[in-house]
């Protein structure tokens, strides 16, 4: 069953194409990896997936609903899709279980004791330690920051998560802890679409990689048909992300 | 000796019922002007063509010419068309207008300071832009904003004086009546300028509370 379709999406900034015509499927319980280099349009096609960015063409289906479409309920959809940011997005006024409550109240409606209760259960899944549920933003580390907003994300019982390169912005250190979690939840059968650059973590968790470059799906399959892929361009790209250059390390 | 005891008896029960005056006249119009400022403020940024140039128009006028003129516009122009306020009602009311006129700009300041991910992170979260306002922004938006207003409702204990324009009897028009009785200057003055003082020392440590109190812990505990 197909939970995510995006067909023939176009995105245009000023002179700058930046999406040209990709179109992909999600289908339920898959985990599929989007991977490509700066500028190739992953962050764009991934933020233009909950309208975050609104494409110039092209139609996205949730779950059998258009979000594309005029007449859509978007606020609603979009609960239907978890995003994590590259960019930390913490809510900074709110502690830990504050930015994991604020979307069970104010957005589901839930009551105060059992959005407490949902949110210390996503906090524990993504291993967030009970001493730090209080605790601000700025008064947690990179890593938990990210598995904070994991659980935001993850605590409205998305029927899709998108990661736009969760690990960019932490240390190498700090972003085993977050590729673990990510890795956990996509073998626990939650729907993942994943921009990263870390190819390792896209072999070990993707059923499919998807490779993309200048605004357009390039080539992709699963990881062991990418590591013999015949097109150039996609091995080139993977040989440099693997520090190689034509068959030597670089 | 007997005179001058019956100065400061009489003097200091007047200065009282001013002191309660003026503290009425910003008890009211401080809350006012802070919530019309926000209202201002948010709506210059997300208001639209209308509620924006509105807001903005607003704040130009408000800020465009000196207070005096707003009483006198409020006290001495609006029965002119037939709305007839009372002195201190004309004050609170033009005090509010000012003062929300400025609040506005500190908000509106601190509402475009705000990450553009934190609004990201709202609307994924599916947020709508009300929701994203009123739980996400302006909570931070507020706490950058409030030393300028902690810095506007000072700035009102000291133009609240002006209200004896309109004949207000707060705290400088009892000490003006009683100088043009006495010519007590210096005593009479020197008196209202440490309650002017020790109201303003007063609201600068209420703000700094209420500020620490506000506080989003930013380091590692």
């Amino acid at each position: 069953m197909i939970v995510l379709r995006a067909e023939d999406v176009w995105k245009r900034y000023d002179d700058t194409i930046v999406l040209r015509g990709v179109s992909l499927n999600l289908k339920k319980g898959e985990t599929k990896v989007i991977m490509g280099p700066s500028g190739a349009g992953k962050t764009t096609f991934l933020k233009c997936l909950n309208l975050l960015v609104k494409p110039d063409k092209g139609r996205i289906w949730i779950d059998g609903e258009e979000i594309t479409s005029p007449k859509a309920d978007i606020t609603r959809l979009r609960q239907k899709i978890g995003f994590v940011f590259q960019e930390l997005n913490l809510f900074h006024h709110l502690t830990a279980i504050g930015n994991v409550m604020i979307g069970l109240t104010k957005v589901k409606g839930m009551s105060k004791s059992d959005a407490l209760k949902k949110a210390k259960e996503t906090l524990k899944r993504v291993h967030i330690e009970e001493e730090l549920w209080r605790k601000y933003p700025a008064q947690l580390s990179g890593g938990q920051k990210q598995r904070v907003a994991i659980a935001r994300a993850l605590a409205m019982d998305p029927i899709v998560m998108l990661y736009d390169e969760p690990t960019s912005a932490l240390d190498p250190g700090l972003s085993s802890e977050v590729l673990l979690v990510i890795k956990e939840l996509s073998e626990r059968g939650i729907t993942s679409l994943i921009v990263t650059h870390e190819l390792g973590f896209a072999y070990e968790v993707a059923d499919e990689i998807v490779v993309m470059n200048r605004g357009r799906i390039i080539g992709g399959g699963s990881p062991e048909e990418l590591r013999n892929a015949k097109n150039d361009e996609v091995r080139n790209l993977l040989n440099k992300w693997n520090g190689l250059k034509d068959g030597v390390l670089v | 000796m007997g005179s001058r005891m019956e100065f400061w008896s009489e003097y200091l029960s007047s200065l009282l019922m001013g002191f309660l005056t003026t503290s009425e006249l910003v008890a009211i119009s401080a809350p006012l002007g802070i919530i019309l400022g926000i209202a201002l403020g948010a709506s210059r940024v997300y208001g639209g063509i209308i509620l924006g140039s509105f807001a903005r128009g607003f704040s130009a006028l408000f800020r465009g010419f000196p207070l005096i003129v707003t009483l006198f516009l409020v006290f001495f122009g609006l029965p002119e068309i037939g709305i007839y306020l009372p002195p201190v009602t004309s004050a609170i009311l033009s005090f509010s207008l000012c003062s929300g006129a400025y609040i506005s700009e500190y908000v509106r300041g601190a509402i475009m300071s705000i990450d553009q991910g934190q609004s990201l992170a709202a609307k994924a979260i599916g947020m709508t832009k009300l929701q994203e306002v009123l739980y996400i922004i302006l909570p931070q938006a507020i706490r950058r904003a409030i030393y300028g207003i902690s810095n506007e409702i000072v700035y009102m204990i000291q133009y609240s004086s002006l209200a004896f324009a309109i004949g207000v009897q707060e705290m400088y028009s009892v000490a003006r009546t009683y100088n043009s009785l006495y010519f007590k200057s210096l005593e009479i003055f020197s008196l209202l300028a440490v309650i002017y003082l020790v109201l303003t020392a007063l609201t600068t440590l209420f703000f700094k509370g209420l500020i620490r109190k506000l506080e989003i812990p930013s380091k590692a505990e």
